[in-house]
């Protein structure tokens, strides 16, 4: 943060943000890898009976059991019966895993893409996203970290 | 808050810990000097630090209690009750300024002109109206007419206060960092007890006196310092977490790497060092239970003063050794039923000695291992418990109906007690008998997998056992199928398994309704079918599809049979926790990652009954099925598998007990002369003293008959599983105690089971497998032996 206040700041300066690309059926979902602890290829989770139906099942994660969040049935999608993939995101009360279908690359993204969340989508949605960035050829809708947390959703 | 700080606190709460179990003795012993030195060293030790650290009250505070005990560790002053009682207050007011430091990191504003007041009025000889002490403290006052620290200031004048002497702070602060408490006793003893001759010299200047002291004594604290170290409780979690992932991490290892030889011989190191680390581990842990018991002395003396009762304290097996977090656990309900002994147990002094007993009551506490167990027992020689008295209330709060009070016998009558809502007192005091008491003590008892049992007789007095658990961390498990699912099932709360073949099922599951039934030796157990429960609108076989296996539990008083699709081995399983969304469900205690790799949720049978509506009055069937009809004086109740094996009878402690197979006789492989069964690939010696599986193999073989089945009953050795050969497994029982005619002592190896004396099989004699160096040598002749 010194740096910060030596350097003179442009104004409106549009910085550069890294978002983790995950990919749910068709649509790309960005994740700021700030909140990413580690992405864990190919897992079959332990399902959880009675849980929230959001629960996606647990997971054996260095030494710990993990409960991962399904995005698919956030978001109302039909169950994926394949493999998933896991980002291990990091929360308030400790960490959590993100079901989704794969993960793609990291991208580089400028704040000054950035738009917030349109007025037409839904409540739900509207929690969970924050926002999309604008990219050359699709949009990216961003997740909010904090509002995925299982405790959150509750 | 800075480590000195902290430093300081620890020290000091360790010193004040020392003061009170020395106080409590000084009680009894007021003459000893090694007593006296060591309550002046703690206080003493505060002062001087405090002053270094600038915390003001407290220095305050403790150069007053300083004051007092510096006359009493010089024989001006003598030891009796009034002064233990301000002595104890001072330790309270000392403590509770510590706990404001540790929580706020200041001393907070509280006034403590009151105590010190009462601390200086002590000091006064005069309130002795003729003490032995007198004299002696009226000499030191002539001797030294101008204000050296101790005597002189307090005994002239009552109402000065400590503080115009700050001067005389300075040069004994940084002394007692040299003379660490532990060390008293090699203080010389004379130096305590003084002539009056020697006073002067030893009021004048302290420094003098400690200083040879401590010089003495360093050598050995040299020692004792550099051999132990301070671990932070959170780190030691760590490592514990850590190493039950390398547990994990081997039992899968040992899975994958069964059938390659080439691993086999690293992966056995990789079993047993991780086994020699995990024991380690754990025993860093340890903590002796004198650290909650040197707590009861207190308590005991405070009660006993506040009720009018006279009680004498009796510790046993204090360096008895138990998981810090364990320990943690047990102080309230250990607490609490020191307290019920006191208040509801022993009888005022009065009351005693018209029964002809002596006056002065005992109270025990006793801790041992047992196995895998630490036993704790809280035992007075007061009233006992009048089962009458408990049958009447308990049909009066409607814990039980009238017609069933009537049919309950004396044991089962007594497990009322520990219903919530219950309490015999008479009145209720501040001690205790407001209807909160055993239950808790059992709640908080069985949130750590331990078990209180109960034992009473009207007018010798009542033992409360409480049954511990070594380790929380690791437990036993039973691994069960349900709903395509492994789950957990911790076996402290298992009691036995019943398999239901599909074909019986229709008979040997009886419904009321909608409430499904199981008839166990006579008795009906209610049923909870996992699947049904997990997943309430699945479709589920009926029990007349597949195979179904109950598991009876009992816990919190609840019993009843949890019926799950298949079992697989028991586990040691590492509980890891949920979170807060799954602990929510209340289903699960936590989770675990199997030998396979696979997560498994740990079931919690207590909740299980509560979703299920178990009702906790099933406790006195539980009770009366396992004590059996006839052993209303089975004060053990340890319980045995009973079993018969060539024509005799004998008994296997049930806790040992894994399980019970039926095994194909062909199975049966021999080494020499060793049978041995090779069970998934781990090899498992058969005891077979009895001769049966010798009787079966002798007879001429077909291979009809090589497919016989013969029983083994599996049992836990140490860490090792050992099978015993037998014809029958006849029943389980509760064991009683025998006692030799004359000596009165308690036999070993027999027990009365069903009336009938019965030897114990001695697992321990079972003789162990070859391992390591020499196994080829003891192998070969083993064969040669057998040939």
């Amino acid at each position: 943060m010194s740096t910060a206040t030596v350097l003179p700041r442009k104004e409106k300066a549009s910085t550069l943000v890294e978002v983790c690309s995950v990919r749910l059926a068709e649509t790309w979902f960005g994740v700021p890898i700030t909140h990413i602890l580690e992405i864990v290829g190919s897992a079959r989770p332990q399902p959880v009976p009675l849980a929230p139906a959001y629960v996606g099942g647990l997971v054996h994660y260095r030494g710990d059991v993990l409960t991962t969040v399904s995005l698919r049935q956030l978001l109302g999608l039909p169950a994926n019966d394949g493999a998933q993939a896991i980002l291990v995101l990091e929360s308030v009360a400790g960490c959590f895993g993100l079901l989704v279908d794969a993960v793609g690359e990291v991208l580089t993204v400028s704040s000054s893409d950035h738009e917030p969340n349109p007025s037409i989508l839904d409540q739900r949605r509207k929690s969970l996203f924050a926002g999309a960035y604008k990219l050359k050829d699709k949009l990216l809708v961003m997740l909010d970290p904090e509002q995925l947390d299982p405790l959150r959703l509750a | 808050m800075d480590e000195l700080t902290r430093e300081f606190l620890i020290e000091s709460q360790e010193g004040l810990d020392r003061m009170e179990r020395c106080l409590t003795d000084l009680e009894a012993r007021p003459q000893d000097a090694a007593l006296l030195g060591e309550i002046f060293r703690s206080v003493h030790t505060i002062k001087g630090t405090t002053g270094f650290l600038g915390f003001k009250r407290l220095e305050k505070l403790a150069h007053a209690g300083e004051n007092l005990l510096g006359l009493l560790r010089d024989g001006k002053l003598t030891a009796d009750r009034s002064l233990i009682t301000g002595l104890l207050q001072l330790l309270d007011g000392l403590r509770s300024i510590l706990k404001f430091i540790e929580t706020e990191a200041s001393e907070g504003e509280g006034e403590d002109t009151a105590l010190i007041e009462r601390l200086e009025e002590l000091q006064t000889p005069a309130r002795f109206p003729s003490g032995q002490d007198q004299p002696i403290g009226t000499q030191a006052k002539a001797k030294h007419p101008v204000g050296t620290r101790t005597g002189a200031p307090s005994a002239s004048a009552p109402s000065v206060t400590p503080s115009p002497l700050p001067a005389l702070s300075p040069p004994v602060a940084p002394k007692p960092r040299q003379a660490p408490p532990e060390q008293v006793l090699v203080t010389p003893v004379a130096e305590a007890i003084p002539a009056p001759a020697a006073q002067s010299a030893v009021a004048d200047s302290e420094t003098d006196v400690s200083r040879p002291r401590a010089q003495a004594t360093g050598a050995a604290a040299g020692t004792a310092a550099e051999s132990t170290l301070r671990v932070d409780v959170v780190l030691l979690n760590r490592m514990m977490n850590l190493v039950g992932e390398l547990v994990l991490t081997r039992n899968q290892v040992l899975q994958a790497t069964a059938s390659d030889p080439n691993m086999t011989l690293l992966s056995r190191r990789l079993d047993m060092v991780t086994a020699d680390l995990r024991e380690n581990v754990m025993k860093a842990r340890m903590q002796p239970v004198s650290n909650i018991f040197s707590k009861m002395p207190r308590i005991v003396r405070d009660l006993s003063q506040s009720l009018g009762r006279r009680v004498r304290l009796q510790v046993e097996g204090q360096d008895t050794e138990l998981d810090k977090s364990l320990l943690e656990a047990i102080k309230d309900p250990l607490t609490h039923a020191v307290r019920n002994s006191l208040d509801h147990g022993i009888e005022p002094p009065e009351i005693r000695q018209a029964a002809g007993k002596d006056p002065e009551g005992t109270l025990k506490l006793r801790a041992s291992h047992e196995g895998s167990h630490v036993i704790i027992e809280v035992s007075d020689d007061g009233a006992g418990i009048a089962v009458e008295k408990v049958r009447l209330k308990a049909i009066e709060r409607g814990v039980i109906a009238p017609e069933r009070a009537a049919q309950l016998g004396e044991r089962e009558l007594l497990q009322l007690i520990f219903l919530p809502g219950f309490s015999t007192a008479a009145s209720v005091t501040n001690v205790s008998g407001r209807g909160v008491g055993m239950d808790v003590v059992r709640t908080n008892v069985e949130k750590i997998g331990g078990k209180v049992e109960i034992d009473s007789r009207a007018g010798r007095g009542t033992t409360l056992r409480l049954r511990i658990p070594l380790t929380l961390a690791i437990i036993p498990a039973l691994i069960v199928r349900s709903v395509n699912q492994s789950f957990a099932l911790p076996q402290g709360a298992l009691s036995e398994l019943v398999h239901i073949p599909p074909e019986q099922a229709g008979k040997a599951i009886e419904w009321i309704e909608a409430a499904p039934l199981y008839r166990l030796r006579g008795k009906l157990l209610p049923l909870v079918f996992l699947d049904r429960l997990l997943m309430p609108s699945g479709e589920h076989k009926s029990a007349s599809e597949r195979d179904s296996f109950i598991a009876v539990l009992d816990v919190d008083g609840r019993r009843y049979g949890l019926v799950v699709d298949g079992l697989a081995d028991p586990e040691e399983i590492v509980v890891k926790p949920l979170s807060a969304v799954l602990k929510s469900i209340g289903l699960y205690s936590g989770a675990t990652v199997l030998g396979n790799a696979d997560l498994a949720l740990i079931l919690d049978p207590g909740a299980i009954a509560v979703k299920a509506g178990v009702a906790m009055i099933a406790d006195q069937d539980a009770a009366g099925s396992a004590a059996g009809e006839n052993d209303s004086n089975a004060v053990s109740g340890m319980e045995y598998l009973l079993v018969e094996a060539a024509g005799r009878r004998a008994a296997v402690p049930l806790a040992d007990v894994l399980r019970i197979e039926q095994i194909p006789l062909s199975r049966i492989e021999y080494i020499g002369y060793r049978p041995v069964l090779n069970f998934e690939g781990q090899l498992m010696p058969i005891e077979d003293s009895s001769g049966v599986l010798a009787a079966a193999e002798a007879t001429p073989s077909t291979q009809a008959d090589r497919e016989e089945k013969i029983i083994v009953v599996v049992c836990r050795e140490g860490n090792r599983h050992v099978g015993i050969a037998v014809s029958q497994v006849l029943d389980v029982a509760a064991g009683g105690d025998l006692f030799e005619a004359g000596t009165s002592q308690r036999t070993g190896g027999v027990t009365l089971l069903h009336d009938r004396v019965t030897g114990v099989v001695t697992l321990a004699g079972v003789q162990p497998l070859p391992a390591g160096e020499n196994a080829h040598e003891e192998w070969n002749q083993m064969a040669e032996t057998a040939s």
